[in-house]
């Protein structure tokens, strides 16, 4: 394990050559396998669990096996199907949709309630910063299923309100509608999360700066857009990069979801769901390896951009 | 939102490289505004507030109902039969009450797989940090970029992995690949960085520390506000698990209490030979997340310092 | 603050552990136990996973009365749950139990992965005659058989004698009948709809169309790779036109069934009529006391042509043996016998409302005349479900059935939403799954 070319580290700068010459070069590298050793532990468990499933499940995408007919070697073959395959396609473009609509809805309430609360120091602010906070506490597959309890026509408070004005009750959860109602489950979930981090980086911002700034005239509004935003910078970019990365892997919601509603959302609906029921309903693994790995060199490929983007902001090098 | 709802991974990372850094400002702070502006600001908080506390105080309501009256009773407010303590006793016998044992089931694989993972990842993180060992770029890329691939594909070769050692159907298959958190190396990497001046490791050699003293000694006191972030959030990560014990899991007395209360979901859908629990659901759903709200009330100022940590530069 | 954090910490430890004191996967990471207690511990044990919760009862009994072979049972989950954790076990090569309960439709899509064994060779002609032909038929492909039958669904209509006599409406016994029915409900102003059409039925779906003579499927095990897809013939057209008409016309309903909000309505007297199959009682009396005023009535499913009646099936049960069982012949003994006694089936029939295939006790008096309070005392079996269950001639499914039934869902839900006609509806269909079975290596017949 200790061996490998040496590869220079990002941050790793200062080599051995700076370091203090009280011992030999032979004990410093001896010390520096130390490394190897508090590291092992995790390296085995990444091994384990991740590379090596990695390479199986890409070996896998590589062959091709029907119903009917055997398995074959068919290299490349279900990466071309897989990006000339319309649902996935499809399911690529709805979650592109679904980025596009609900990180920046999740990062304005996030970093409204943050900037808000940063201002506040009564308890009404403190109740309100732990109940939008307390869906975080929720597991994602409950919170889920509570909403689709709230959504439906019966159950819901929809009725009563709508009712209450003597319009109809919208569905919800109809073809049209239920993107929204998606983009409804995981801001409710997750923006009290991001407030919280985002709070948290307002929280660590010197004071004194805003004494500067009101000594220089500036307002509520512009202490907060041309001071506070831009110092909490990098925290928002890591929001926007692990919400993108969920996001293009949306997956648990529309699951829990489409049991009240398959029209609307088909088994097929993100490009992860594609994978689970090609595997899983229609017994297509090796398809459904390529979709993943597809999926997977996507928003590696959406990531890094948009971290290349930022480099500047998030102050990543 | 992944498959194996790694929720510390999707979650994550709020914590660029930086400096880590302590509440500074006391609640007297220059630049508060007053007045109206008050006004404004909580009654958006205030909105903002209901909106994100109403679907539990649904959950509560719910908790509170018989099955007959959760689908004729206004979905806000209580039924006239307050039947809670009906649904906590009713948990406590159907099925022979398994319902505690999920719930116990998911403390233990919460604190087992958290507890893990944390501690590989202040290894591995101090590893990094600390040392520049050969291939140390290249590996911590790779652990990083790991956080990319969705888990879907896994699925198959971990059930193979697990099955071939015979760990298939055991706490083992949801507690070994819980120890994996990308994620807390990183942070604990960040940190350790800033944290633990080499000049104080180096001195603790001079002093005739071998490694291993060296790192309880000097480095992991410091750490210890990075090392409670980090087990908060592994522990959150496994308690929301679903789809890794989904499906390694087959024997209903090693589930947790979210597949478990699935499960009962889809029995009470069931048409052929199912059963309607609907209260068990909703009041089972409500226990079950009293755990995680309350400690992070009661731990309120611990867990917003910890996510402070290193978020600016 | 401190001290106040050591203490949560400290809280939540003890309950933490006082918690997984009592759970079973603290005490031993090892391979975990069965649900049932075993009888007979020198015995072959048999692994078997079935999600009726009543089957406990039934594993008892089993293992009491069996003194070489004893069954270890588990619940691996509701239907799709278990078939995930199944397929993924073959995937894997290991890892499915010895028997496992399957719903018939499903039985091709494992059998043509080689997951379960053919029965034939372990006896299970000895307990054919036990069964109806239909029920066989269904279990079989070719000369293969591939389970042991369980439990059925014959189709009849449940309706609420209260919402029709109030209305002054007929039973319907036809199906023209049925939409004058539906018409005459809406121009008296009730406040809910005759019935439901759920694009999402699947199954009942299928057998709808079935009624009227569609045979979707031509498939034969002994020749996997040949397949016969008709799912746009003129029978199932005309279904797909009457409900599509009774839904432009505001006088069914279209919801998804199977949620919570579909099995209130069912309850409430959204809908009048449910057109269920005979383990549907079961499920409405789950939530029955929802509405305590409803009367409830059973009445034989109605009929396209009343001089020639057809009886169709929604759903039903199996046990079949994996062929990664280690010991197929005593799984093969717990599929056969499992379900195979009087009191056995006395306990899912009233535990479980469960209807038996099993014709010792599905010809007994006891279940013919076994009254139904849900049904104010009414003999359900005699006057209605052992008729559709004997008339019933068995149904043919695709080895891709999952698929098939989410391309059909699909296409019902678009033509519900307005997008395109019944007919265009099926031609989709038929054209989607050709493709697929083609993709799939089928040549079609």
């Amino acid at each position: 394990m200790t061996t490998s070319t040496a590869v220079a580290a990002p941050g790793s700068a200062r080599t051995s050559a700076h370091r203090p010459q009280r011992r030999g070069a032979g004990l410093e590298v001896k010390r520096q396998r130390w490394g190897w050793l508090f590291v092992t532990p995790f390296i085995v468990v990444f091994l384990l669990f991740l590379v090596f499933p990695l390479f199986y499940a890409f070996g896998m995408s590589l062959f091709t096996s029907t119903l009917a007919t055997g398995t074959q070697f068919t290299g490349a073959g279900n990466y071309v199907k897989a990006f000339t395959d319309p649902l996935f396609l499809e399911g690529l473009l709805r979650v592109a949709g679904f980025a596009v609509v609900m990180i920046p809805l999740q990062l304005i309430v996030a970093l409204a309630a943050a900037l808000v609360l940063d201002t506040l120091t009564s308890w009404l602010s403190k109740l309100s910063r732990l109940f939008i906070f307390a869906p975080y506490a929720i597991p994602v597959v409950i919170g889920a299923l509570m909403w689709s309890f709230l959504y439906s026509p019966r159950f819901g408070p929809a009725s009563s309100v709508f009712g209450l004005f003597g319009l109809d009750t919208p569905n919800f959860l109809a073809s049209d509608t239920v993107f929204g109602a998606l983009v409804n489950i995981v801001t409710w979930q997750w923006a009290g999360y991001y407030m919280v981090v985002i709070y948290a980086a307002l929280r660590s911002i010197d004071p004194s700066i805003y004494e500067a700034a009101r000594i220089d005239g500036a307002n509520g509004w512009q202490t907060a857009t041309r001071i506070k935003v831009p110092m909490i910078s990098s925290s928002m970019v890591m929001v926007i990069t692990f919400a993108l990365i969920g996001t293009l892997q949306f997956f648990t919601e529309p699951v829990v979801l489409r049991n009240i509603a398959q029209g609307a959302i088909d088994a097929a609906y993100t490009p992860n769901m594609y994978a689970f029921s090609l595997a899983f309903s229609y017994s297509q693994f090796n398809y459904a390896s390529a979709i993943a790995f597809s999926l997977g060199i996507l928003v590696f490929g959406g990531s890094f951009i948009f971290l290349f983007l930022t480099r500047k902001q998030s102050g990543l090098k | 939102m992944t498959v194996f709802s790694q929720r510390t991974a999707d979650l994550s990372d709020h914590h660029t490289t930086g400096i880590p850094v302590h509440e500074v400002r006391g609640p007297q702070r220059p630049g508060r505004r007053t007045g109206r502006r008050r006004i404004g600001s909580h009654v958006f908080l205030v909105i903002l507030g209901i909106y994100f506390i109403i679907p539990i105080w649904w959950l509560f309501v719910a908790a509170t109902k018989s099955n007959s009256g959760l689908f004729t009773s206004p979905a806000f407010w209580f039924d006239g039969d307050f039947a809670l303590f009906q649904n906590v006793a009713g948990l406590f016998t159907h099925e022979g009450g398994i319902y505690w044992t999920w719930l116990g089931n998911s403390f233990l694989y919460a604190f087992s797989g958290g507890i893990g993972a944390t501690i590989l990842s202040i290894l591995a993180g101090y590893g990094f940090a600390k040392y520049r060992f050969r291939g140390r770029g290249a590996v911590f890329t790779i652990i990083l970029g790991s956080v990319m691939v969705p888990l879907t594909a896994l699925v198959i070769p971990t059930f193979m992995l697990l099955s071939q050692y015979g760990l298939i159907n055991t706490a083992w298959a949801v507690i070994l690949p819980s120890l994996l958190s990308p994620f807390g190396v990183y942070l604990m990497r960040v940190y350790t960085q800033d944290a633990v001046p080499d000049e104080m490791l180096e001195a603790a050699r001079i002093d005739g520390a071998g490694e291993i003293r060296t790192f309880f000694t000097v480095a992991l006191p410091l750490l210890k506000p990075a090392i409670v972030t980090v087990l908060l959030l592994s522990v959150v990560g496994t308690w929301n698990n679903f789809f890794l014990p989904l499906a390694v899991l087959t024997d209903p007395g090693l589930l947790p209490v979210t597949v478990g209360l699935n499960r009962w979901t889809a029995l009470s859908n069931a048409g052929a030979g199912g059963e309607q629990v609907w209260n068990l659901i909703t009041s089972g759903s409500f226990i079950s997340v009293l755990p995680l709200i309350l400690s992070f009330l009661f731990l309120q100022r611990y867990w917003q310092g910890g996510l402070s940590l290193g978020s600016i530069k | 603050m401190k001290s106040k954090l050591l203490a949560a910490i400290g809280l939540v430890a003890v309950t933490a552990a006082a918690l997984t004191g009592c759970s079973p996967a603290a005490e031993s990471a090892k391979k975990a136990d069965c649900t049932n207690k075993i009888v007979n511990k020198d015995a072959t044990q048999v692994s078997v996973w079935a999600w009726y919760p009543a089957f406990e009862d039934v594993v008892d009994l089993f293992n009491e009365n069996h003194d070489d072979v004893q069954i270890c049972w588990t619940n691996a989950g509701q239907g799709n749950d278990e078939y995930t954790k199944f397929s993924t076990a073959i995937e894997a090569g290991s890892g499915a139990p010895d028997v496992i309960m399957l719903e018939s439709e499903v039985l091709s899509s494992f059998s043509i992965r080689k997951a379960l064994v053919d029965l034939t060779g372990f006896g299970a002609d000895d307990v054919k005659a036990d069964y109806t032909e239909g029920a066989w038929k269904d279990v079989s492909s070719g000369d293969a058989v591939y389970a042991i039958p369980v439990d059925g669904g014959p189709m009849g209509m449940l309706y609420r004698k209260d919402i029709l006599d109030q209305y002054k409406i007929p039973v319907p016994t036809t199906w023209d009948e049925f939409a004058t029915a539906a018409q005459a409900l809406k121009d008296a102003g009730a406040p809910g709809v005759l019935a439901d059409f759920p694009t999402n039925g699947r199954a009942y779906n299928q057998a709808l169309y079935a009624q009227a003579g569609s045979v979707p499927f031509a498939y034969d095990n002994a020749k996997p790779t040949e397949i016969g897809i008709d799912v746009n013939d003129a029978g199932s057209k005309k279904v797909l036109s009457y409900w599509d008409d009774l839904v432009k016309k505001g006088l069914v309903a279209t919801d998804d069934a199977f949620t919570a909000d579909y099995n209130t309505k069912l309850v409430d007297g959204s809908y009048a009529i449910y057109v269920a199959a005979a383990w549907g009682p079961g499920y409405l009396g789950g939530l029955s006391d929802a509405d305590s005023s409803a009367v409830w009535q059973a009445a034989p499913v109605p009929q396209w042509d009343a001089a020639n009646p057809v009886q169709i099936n929604w759903g039903g049960s199996t046990f079949a043996v994996t062929s990664q069982s280690k010991n197929q012949e005593a799984a093969a003994t717990v599929a056969k016998e499992v379900f195979g006694t009087e009191e056995a089936w006395k306990i899912g029939i009233e535990k479980a409302a469960l209807f038996p295939l099993w014709k010792p006790i599905l010809d007994s008096d006891y279940f013919r005349d076994l009254e139904y309070p849900f049904f104010g005392g009414q003999q359900i079996n005699k006057d209605v479900f052992l008729a559709a269950a004997s008339g019933y001639t068995g149904f043919t499914f695709s080895p891709f059935q999952n698929y098939a039934y989410d391309q059909l869902t699909e296409e019902q839900y678009a033509m519900v939403q307005g997008e395109k006609s019944s007919d265009q509806a099926l031609d989709d269909l038929q054209a989607s799954l050709e493709k697929y079975a083609t993709d799939q290596g089928f040549v079609l017949q």
